[in-house]
């Protein structure tokens, strides 16, 4: 790495230096709770992946620039800067190494937002070209492409077609007026093509209309994960932009936790404005189908089954009993796991590290936190409402000789509903 | 039933059938899609499928083989997607939808959902083929499904 790019990486560091961030450093007690709450530590004992170890570069960045000791300590040659080679090692514990589940952040007892640093952190990585290959290639397509797995339109509307003749729904592309308006997430149009059918059907019983936005149809943020604002907020534009032109009321984030979190929750903060729209996730919006009693189902699943709780639906939106009360309207059998809601542990592939190759022996790794508390339940079924989560989960149960089948709520939900009428458009 | 034309009329008789015949001609439906994958695990799920006598335990380990075949193919999230190569993963979803045992089988039963994978995996070869107006798997199976009832 050049003098120029550590630079950049100092500069990015300054930049995402603030109060909040100042104070956290200044509060840390060195305690070590977060280390228990990390997957990434339980699962593997390494204590390099504490996490508030990972952030030891930022760390001693703020203290050489922003408080007098550590400026004195460097001036005087008593802490050292910090140096390419030092970001090219901290690279696994800052992107393989953290799914930004935000449990560490749970546990803190001063309430230092951790996985927020973390972050911060990857602005600095990012800047200084150390994030890894997969994610880079990934956040390429999305700003070049509109889809991080570089799926274009004709893909979607090849699948959307798929989802007409099988169901003899429409699926509506930029229809003005609309009151809601489906992102999708590129693993859902490739892997789980299921999703954007239940969703045809649902909205169907419940007599809302919707839309898909041909220019913006794509709900997750590379920017996000792999740590640049500016890339985060330009994809996030692109949303506000098709949602506004549409004219809808509300836009759907999909079955993805990350994805949430960027268009509803970072956002605002990202384009600087409040959106003229809602933005909800889609068991929020299906809650409140329940509730108003437009989504009608019939039948209960026997099995005994289990929720996943995606990260970023519990712990950065609040996401935890819509779809505990949709799940009653099917499940009969539902059980919890030890630790569910606010305080669940991650599936190990969140926050990039299912784009990241380099992580994929950890990825798994990390998977054992879940088998143990699924081994505990002795469950039939798993539910879960991310799509990442669910080809993760499906992946850890498969290389640890588990056969759980994993299933999407959303789809779970469609498969109950009430019939009203014959399917299929036929030929 | 009269000839099938309409996939109303494909999920009814398909799901009017006992576990074993679903399972013999949703074989039949995997194995015309089955030049979209290259997974040699998926000829075994067929074969076994289509054995009228196949047993609980033959089944557990060909639906293993075929979650297998299954968390092999699938498109990593953030991995530039070659709509070939998930033509094969859906072939694979296929195979685990043909052996799942039908208490945990999604809505349709087995033989449906096995058809409608099928569908999906032709629809990858499409969408690589650059033909968005889709493909003819349905009529064929529409056809195969006809054929099958007929030689009763």
């Amino acid at each position: 790495m050049s003098r120029a790019q550590i630079e950049k990486a100092h500069q990015a560091f300054r930049e995402v230096m603030d109060a909040p961030t100042a104070s956290f450093f200044s509060s840390c007690v060195h305690c070590g709770l977060c280390a228990e709450a990390c997957l990434f530590y339980t699962e593997t004992g390494d204590p390099r992946y504490t996490p508030i170890h990972k952030l030891k570069p930022l760390r001693r960045f703020w203290e050489q620039e922003f408080t007098l000791l550590g400026r004195l300590k460097k001036r005087l040659g008593l802490s050292r800067p910090v140096t390419d080679d030092e970001l090219v090692e901290w690279r696994e514990l800052v992107y393989n190494a953290c799914s930004l589940c935000g449990r560490c952040s749970m546990v803190c007892p001063v309430g230092n937002d951790i996985t927020g640093m973390i972050r911060k952190m990857r602005e600095g990585m990012v800047a200084s070209g150390n994030a890894p290959e997969g994610l880079i290639g990934a956040t390429t397509r999305a700003v070049t492409i509109g889809s991080p797995m570089g799926v274009k339109l004709p893909a979607l509307q090849a699948q959307a077609r798929h989802v007409e003749k099988s169901t003899g729904l429409s699926v509506p592309f930029d229809r003005e007026g609309a009151e809601y308006m489906m992102l999708m997430s590129s693993m859902e149009i490739i892997n789980y093509p299921e999703y954007l059918e239940a969703v045809a059907r649902i909205f169907e019983q419940a007599g809302k209309s919707w839309t898909i936005s041909s220019e913006a149809f794509e709900a997750t943020n590379s920017g996000i994960q792999i740590g640049s604002s500016d890339i985060a907020r330009e994809l996030v534009s692109r949303v506000v932009g098709a949602a506004e032109k549409l004219k809808v009321k509300t836009v759907i984030s999909p079955e993805c936790g990350h994805a949430y979190t960027a268009i509803r929750w970072e956002g605002p903060n990202l384009i600087g404005r409040a959106y003229p729209f809602k933005v909800k996730h889609i068991l929020e919006v299906l809650d409140e189908f329940r509730a108003s009693g437009l989504l009608q189902t019939e039948g209960m699943e026997k099995a005994r089954m289990t929720f996943h709780d995606p990260c970023q639906l519990v712990r950065r939106g609040g996401v935890i009993e819509q779809p505990r009360k949709l799940l009653g309207m099917v499940a009969e059998n539902f059980v919890e796991m030890e630790d569910h809601g606010t305080m669940n542990w991650c599936c190990g592939a969140g926050g990039g590290v299912s784009a990241n190759e380099e992580a994929e022996a950890l990825r798994l790794k990390a998977f054992q936190r879940k088998k143990s508390q699924l081994d505990a339940l002795q469950v039939d079924t798993l539910v879960t409402a991310c799509a990442n989560c669910r080809i993760q989960l499906e992946e850890g149960l498969e290389k640890n000789h588990m056969a759980i089948p994993v299933v999407g709520l959303t789809e779970m939900l469609a498969e109950h509903l009430v019939e009203q009428g014959e399917e299929g458009s036929g030929e | 039933m009269g000839t099938i034309s309409s996939d109303g009329e494909f999920k009814q008789a398909v799901g009017q059938l006992s576990p074993e015949r679903q399972r013999a001609v949703g074989a039949l439906f995997v194995e015309h899609v089955l030049a979209l994958s290259g997974d040699a695990r998926i000829e075994y799920v067929i074969q076994t499928a289509a054995k009228p006598d196949a047993g609980k335990d033959e089944l557990a380990r060909a639906l293993k083989e075929a979650k297998g075949a299954t968390m092999d193919s699938y498109t990593h999230c953030g991995e530039q997607c070659n709509w070939a190569e998930q033509g094969g993963y859906f072939v694979a979803r296929a195979a685990e939808a043909l052996v799942t045992p039908i208490e945990q089988s999604k809505a349709g039963g087995p033989a449906w959902q096995t058809a409608m994978y099928c569908r999906m995996a032709r629809n990858c070869e499409a969408i690589e083929q650059g033909m968005p107006e889709g493909n003819k798997e349905e009529s064929e199976q529409y056809r195969m499904l006809n054929e099958f009832l007929g030689s009763d």
